[in-house]
């Protein structure tokens, strides 16, 4: 690594400040991670047909959005389960 | 924690000090890039391999070339339609108090690594 990335001698501050923005990247990081299976999933399940074109045609958009909104609601009521399986 | 640990100096941000932190935020956002493009990437390999090389031939058909750039702009249709949908949902989500859906969604993913990848 590069002499530059010496982080020791930042002030702690700065050390902060960098410590936040990490945070942040990897909240972005972890959201993009999910946009990745999520894209993963629908793929399979909306894209059946021939590929003819190189776009989404209607029936492909609305399934896909479909899709996000049920993988969305499948998380919520597995979590909402557990939970409850939990309190037993 | 030894990029974050102690060893304090206390006082304003020198330009050296102001170039280590752009230094290695500029790190940290082409390391995330990166990692986003091997990701995207993979995932149009596989999936368009799938889709359009059924029974590979002895050389690449013109078929099989266009039906790979069709897939390949289809598949980040796919990507961009998801992303949107995700964080529409995400942010609903959160209006109505419901649960942290980052959180909730790392957890279903089961973190960095998708089996799937």
């Amino acid at each position: 690594m590069d002499q530059t990335l010496d982080v020791s001698k930042l002030s702690d501050a700065d050390k902060k400040e960098l410590s936040q923005y990490l945070q942040n990247e990897s909240q972005k990081a972890a959201i993009q991670q999910n946009v990745h299976h999520i894209a993963d999933t629908c793929w399979k399940k909306c894209i059946t047909s021939k590929i003819s074109s190189g776009r989404l045609d209607k029936n492909e958009e609305a399934c896909a959005s479909n899709c996000v909104d049920r993988w969305m609601d499948t998380n919520l009521a597995v979590l909402k389960h557990l939970e409850t399986l939990q309190r037993q | 924690m030894g990029l974050f640990g102690s060893s304090s100096t206390p006082t304003a941000s020198s330009p050296e000090q102001q170039e280590i932190k752009s230094a290695v935020m500029k790190h940290l956002q082409q390391e995330a890039a990166m990692n986003n493009a091997r990701q995207l990437i993979g995932k149009v390999n596989q999936h368009c391999f799938d889709h359009c090389v059924p029974a590979p031939g002895s050389t690449m058909t013109p078929s099989e070339s266009t039906c790979l750039s069709q897939c390949m702009e289809k598949y980040i249709s796919m990507w961009n339609v998801a992303s949107k949908a995700y964080l529409a949902r995400a942010a609903t989500e959160r209006k109505t108090g419901g649960l942290d859906t980052v959180a909730m969604n790392s957890l279903a993913t089961g973190g960095p690594s998708p089996s799937s990848m």
